[in-house]
């Protein structure tokens, strides 16, 4: 086969650097030299699917209903930590309508998640699986796992992360509940820590963010006899579709994953968890289908969330420069085998000449965490940058001025390779003129009410975004001269469909609407699941190259039909044409009775050598009450360099959408558990508190908006995350320049605004 | 002397999008329950089923409520809205018109809420403003965080009708 | 949630004829409702009091005070341009109160009736204290949110905002039940349960409230209601503070101050009033009648910041009256 090649691939996801085998084919395309907007490239487009969305007739998996369908339910443990020593089943099994019940005495063996069984034979959590049942409605369902009676021998527990890294935490795990979770080095951090001018030694703590999406995780699995269809909440139907076959010891072919809407996805929803498994399994028994949704306690029980953190930084100032930078770092990771390692910004953000880090992952009797939009990067990004501030103040310097001498270097200090593009800088700039930082005032401002005090605060944010191989599209031109775009990528509210619907046209010179895109179907080849920011900078320029290719096609066919060489010909707006002349594709088409044109593509591998990162900061103005401790988040300017915008009101969204729920991390959100019963006393929507309209500031979106020609031939990168890294900081900064109080515990509630308010006598 | 109904499945008629539905089902059914069970109108979500969310807000006699909290029963001989009965013969209601418009979403798990939420203030308020919307949607949430478009939307919703 | 039969009587006497034992009254169902769903309330029986016209709306009548009928929807309380006019403190306490979808679907009688938010109650897992169990998990759990006085077995906190306006503007309750009517004063409508009293009202079995009634001298007051909550809406009071007074020649006389989520009921303290009687609601008289109300404050361990919110919250809903 001529031009096949079979490459390795560095590319980044989350924080981690991860090589993978890729098979290209063909050249890529050159990406756009100035990135100016093009017919639907850089142009505000509503999504192509809004209709759908506003009427209430997008699909989502809690709306499948399916003839015969059976209703999932699961008993979860009450207590946080016990072994099953028994389970009676026979009421359960009584209540007319009950179909099945499965627990770990008559489950099949099965691996998930590096585990050997689905219901453990000790329950870790409160939360953790005991039982399922299948029954013809919901309500029999719950009421049958009321009737499972589980004889539980109880056993000593640790829900909070310091608790469990004290000498006197039960073990959780046999070799202790501490576990390195990273390390890092760069220079001598003790000799430069020594040698300095300032130094500054400090403690932050960061809460257990829930993610809450609208819709809970759930499945509705369907058995067929040979084949197993699932749809899924999801934000990767692939990622779904081999862990379901994984477990299940199916062939791929065996297993299909449908998401063509679903309820918001932030880092919780990149593979099943148990519910899948269990619906797939029931479904699989009694040859009926098995929806299994979990309700929003379970949810936030067992579904994943953002670990809290416990961070310890150390830096230090010499003439007029961070000379050194040490961050340890804590996680409670739950019953998760991973830490969101929360170093990764000090490790990379900066130029700074020494700096060492150190990651522990604590394990807890507490629902895994998974990752959740910029894990670790949240947590670390708000203890890095509110200490850089800090340090500022130590060293009499303005903190803006002091990050833009250490924000110069075009290299990634990690790796020693020169980023494919960077525009931090422009980002500072752009920022500090939108906030006002001129009028920045050290002692912060008087504020517009009595007992208020206004101020100014920034932080920055590194994160990857650059997405990679493999990502395949496929394009074919229906008889009425339209196209329909099919890719294995689902949309998980970003407009990921729309983006890619505008890439597909603009390179095939159709409207937007003469584009039919098909996504969220593991029918199609792969497509990447959507975390880590990659999803757009990986499908899209495979989506070029698909369409590129049936252009070309499409120039050919039309020439002969037209009897003109196709040098002569081009597509607009959906018509060929030519001199003088132009005739709607819609015409051409039928003319090639059911012959049809096809074009591929493929996602091309990333540039060896090159760092791709995305870079943006966010400048907050605040006012703080320092009687009542209440933080008035006034606007929020958000300035990115992400790479070309495809579509500037989809991607403004996503920037908003990350701040209002950073605003949550930063302000309000915390998981409170009680330590004597392990349970989660807010696994709900009342007391753990996300951000309403009301909360919401004004928020000023700005692009560099210039393409990263060497990541892509989109030149764009991902968008998803880098908006929800900066804000908790640059609130906290805010908060500490307005009033002198430096909280170091997010969120920043009225308790821990008052108490350090308290200490600064700032009243 | 009015008699008690129930508990088991008993006959309603529902009055959802100006049609009178019949459905059979005991007293303790949420509206939200009949709504997308017997009725098949999907588009009213489930999130919390406990009123601290918003997603599943109908109209009752004008008046956005949650229909989670709202007993199907407790609905017979009201007018209930849903987000199936806004728009007419294919074309969509200035508010969901807006909304497609603005970006005044993302995932939409919230969207036909919020779009109830705004429809109900424009009707009452049809000069509303954008405090007035904020106001009006504050009892909806959208984890997205698609707040300021929605806001946006409602008001550029509320000066074409002016 | 289980089983359970259903009407929705058009008179009062009929509904108060089906209230037996096992039933319970519905109105807006915004809290009833949860409170079944967690198996924390088990009727046979649901009586729906919406279908009775009687005890809606909200009348004004010249030297007579003001009444509202218990059914009347917390959104037109709020909207009110009776109450708006002569009882602002009344619409001022609900527009920070829940959603407005919770406004339009609750009453003034489920507002007061409503049941305490605290997540070991909330939580059908935990047989606490108030559920008949051996204590309150509060005491030495998770407590931020919990009461700072006023408590003995039981650490909840009163969550109504409507509430403190009203008993600061002396309201008073009519209730009904088969057996007859009585009228108490709301302030005595409330109790912090201890020791056999395992609940937060003094309603009887098969009680009703029918009407809420302000007296004409009530009316005659000045009156505020402010808030603290975590977030800028939708939030249960961390702290809140009505306060009421008589405002003339720049003094201050016959002054009602009752707070709300900081202890089991709405928190009245009238020595802190009659402290005021008479100043001109300047800092140091507010701060003296603050400390006055707080004086046996025994916060646990994360709610002591409620005691330092308080203070200032009843210095400004105090001051405030005199602007």
């Amino acid at each position: 086969m001529p031009g096949l090649r079979v490459l390795k691939s560095r590319d980044e996801f989350e924080g981690e650097i991860y090589t993978s085998t890729v098979i290209v084919e063909g050249d890529d395309l050159p990406a756009s030299r100035d990135g100016a907007p093009t017919a639907e490239i850089g142009r505000a487009r509503p999504r192509v699917d809004g209709r759908n969305r506003v009427t209430g007739r997008a699909m989502y998996t809690q709306d499948v209903r399916l003839p015969g369908m059976l209703h999932a339910a699961i008993l979860r443990s009450p207590v946080p930590r016990a072994r099953v020593r028994a389970i009676d089943t026979k009421k359960a099994e009584a209540l007319p309508g009950v179909r099945a019940v499965l627990h770990r005495f008559n489950a099949p063996e099965i691996e998930f998640r590096g585990e050997k069984t689905l219901f453990r034979d000790e329950v870790k959590f409160v939360g953790d699986e005991v039982a399922a049942v299948a029954a013809d409605d919901s309500q029999v369902a719950q009421q049958a796992i009321a009737l499972i009676e589980v004889d539980y021998e109880i056993l000593p527990h640790v829900v909070d992360l310091e608790e469990a890294i004290g000498p006197k935490a039960p073990k959780i795990d046999p070799d202790g509940n501490v576990h390195d979770a990273g390390e890092y080095k760069r220079g001598d951090f003790r000799k430069a820590f020594k040698d300095a001018d300032v130094t500054i030694d400090v403690t932050y703590r960061t809460s257990t963010q829930m993610h809450n999406a609208l819709e809970t995780h759930g499945a509705v699995a369907s058995w067929d006899g040979d084949r197993l269809t699932v749809w899924e909440s999801t934000q990767a139907v692939f990622g779904v579709r081999n862990m379901l076959k994984d477990a299940l010891k199916l062939q791929p072919t065996q297993v299909r994953v449908i998401c063509e809407y679903m309820g918001g996805g932030f880092g919780a929803k990149l593979g099943t968890y148990k519910y899948g498994v269990i619906a797939s399994l029931l479904s699989m028994r009694l040859g009926r289908p098995v929806r299994c949704v979990l309700t929003r306690r379970e949810e936030n029980l067992a579904a994943g969330n953002r670990s809290a953190t416990l961070q310890k930084l150390k830096l230090a100032g010499k003439d007029g420069r961070i000379v050194a930078l040490e961050h340890e770092s804590w996680s409670n990771s739950g019953q998760g085998r991973w830490a969101a390692n929360p170093t990764g910004p000090s490790n990379t953000l900066y130029d700074i000449a020494n700096v060492s880090s150190t990651a522990h992952r604590v394990t807890t009797n507490a629902g895994a965490l998974s990752a959740f939009r910029a894990p670790g990067y949240v947590e670390g990004t708000f203890a890095l940058e509110s200490a850089v501030d800090e340090l500022a103040v130590a060293m009499k310097v303005d903190p803006l001025t002091l990050r833009k001498r250490h924000a110069r270097s075009v290299t990634d200090p990690r790796t020693d390779n020169r980023y494919s593009l960077k525009r931090l800088l422009e980002c500072y700039a752009i920022g500090a003129h939108e906030i006002g930082w001129s009028k920045r005032r050290n002692a912060g401002m008087r504020g517009s009410q009595p007992h208020r005090r206004r101020g100014l605060g920034m932080a920055t944010q590194i994160w990857g975004g650059g997405g990679g191989p493999p990502a395949y599209a496929t394009v074919h031109i229906e008889t009425d001269g339209t196209a329909v775009l099919r890719v294995g990528v689902q949309d998980i509210g970003t407009g990921t469909r729309t983006a890619i619907a505008q890439v597909c046209a603009d390179e095939l010179g159709l409207q937007l609407d003469q584009v039919t895109v098909r996504l969220g179907d593991t029918d199609a080849p792969y497509g990447p699941g959507s975390g880590g920011s990659v999803t757009l900078a990986s499908i899209g320029p495979a989506v070029r190259i698909a369409a590129s290719e049936v252009r070309e096609k499409l120039l050919v066919a039309a020439g002969g039909i037209l009897e003109m060489p196709a040098s002569e010909l081009r597509i607009e707006r959906g018509s060929i044409v030519s001199k003088g002349a132009r005739t709607p594709l819609k015409e051409v088409m039928p003319k090639l009775d059911n012959s049809t044109i096809i074009g591929t593509g493929i996602r091309h591998p990333n540039p060896d050598k090159l760092a791709i990162k995305t870079f943006g900061a966010h400048f907050a103005q605040v006012e703080v009450d320092v009687r009542t401790g209440e933080i008035f988040v006034e606007k929020v300017v958000a300035v990115h360099d992400v790479g070309r915008i495809v579509n500037p009101l989809t991607a403004a969204s996503q920037v908003q959408g990350g701040i209002v729920q950073a605003l949550g991390f930063a302000l309000t959100e915390e998981r409170v558990v009680d330590r004597g019963l392990g349970r989660v006393m807010n696994a709900n929507l009342e007391w753990y508190e996300i951000p309403t309209s009301m909360d919401v500031p004004e928020i000023v979106v700005r692009f560099v908006d210039v393409p990263d020609r060497k990541a892509n031939n989109l030149g764009a990168k991902g968008l998803g995350e880098p908006p929800i890294i900066p804000t908790a900081a640059a609130v906290a900064n805010a908060v500490a320049n307005a009033t002198g109080a430096r909280v170091r515990h997010a969120p920043m509630t009225r308790a821990r605004v008052l108490e350090a308010l308290a200490m600064v006598g700032a009243s | 002397m009015t008699s008690l109904r129930g508990p088991n499945a008993v006959d309603l008629t529902l009055n959802v999008n100006g049609h009178d539905r019949s459905v059979h089902v005991p007293p303790r059914f949420s509206l939200l329950d009949t709504l997308r069970g017997p009725l098949g109108l999907t588009g009213t979500k489930l999130v919390c089923d406990e009123g601290d969310c918003g997603a599943c807000t109908v109209l009752i006699d004008d008046r956005p409520v949650y229909s989670c909290l709202t007993l199907a029963i407790a609905a017979e001989g009201r007018r209930v809205e849903t987000i199936e009965g806004l728009s007419q013969d294919g074309t969509l209601h200035p508010v969901q018109e807006a909304f497609v418009e603005h970006d005044a979403y993302q995932c939409g798990f919230c969207t036909p809420g919020q779009v109830m939420s705004v429809v109900s203030l424009l009707r009452a308020k049809p000069d509303a403003r954008e405090d007035d919307v904020r106001r009006a949607v504050s009892g909806n949430l959208c984890r997205c965080g698609a707040y300021p478009n929605i806001v946006a939307a409602g008001v550029a919703a509320a000066k074409k009708k002016r | 949630m289980s089983l359970f039969a259903y009407a929705r009587p058009k008179a009062l006497g009929e509904a108060l004829k089906l209230l037996k034992n096992g039933t319970i009254a519905l109105a807006g169902g915004t809290d009833l409702i949860t409170l079944m769903r967690h198996g924390l309330a088990e009727p046979d029986a649901l009586v729906d009091l919406t279908g009775i016209e009687g005890l809606r709306g909200i009348t004004r009548e010249k030297g007579r005070g003001i009444r509202i009928g218990a059914l009347t929807a917390l959104s037109d309380v709020e909207a009110s341009a009776d109450l708006l006019r002569s009882l602002p403190i009344v619409p001022e306490s609900l527009r920070d109160a829940a959603t407005p979808q919770i406004r339009n679907m609750g009453t003034v009688g489920g507002n007061l009736l409503q049941r305490n938010r605290c997540w070991y109650f909330r939580d059908e897992g935990v047989q606490c204290w108030l559920k008949g169990g051996k204590r309150c998990f509060a005491v030495d759990g998770e407590n931020r949110y919990h009461a700072v006085i006023g408590a003995h077995e039981c650490w909840i906190v009163s969550p109504s905002d409507l509430a403190p306006a009203l008993i600061a503007s002396d309201a008073e309750v009519e209730l009904a039940s088969s057996l007859g009517r009585r009228r108490i004063p709301l302030a005595g409508f409330y109790v912090a349960p201890s020791g056999k009293q395992r609940k937060e009202h003094a309603i009887r079995r098969g009680e009703l409230i029918t009407t809420v009634r302000i007296p004409e001298k009530a009316l005659e007051r000045k009156g505020t209601y402010v808030k603290a909550m975590e977030r800028k809406a939708w939030s249960f009071a961390i702290v809140s503070v009505a306060a009421a007074a008589r405002v003339r020649d720049g003094k201050a006389s016959d002054v009602r101050l009752v707070l709300g989520g900081i202890a089991p009921i709405p928190w009245r303290v009238p020595a802190a009033e009659r402290v005021l009687d008479g100043t001109s609601l300047d800092d140091n008289a507010c701060l003296a009648a603050a400390d006055v109300v707080l004086k046996d404050a025994t916060p646990l361990r994360d709610n002591g910041y409620k005691v330092t919110l308080a203070r200032e919250l009843v210095r400004r809903a105090l001051r405030s009256l005199m602007s």
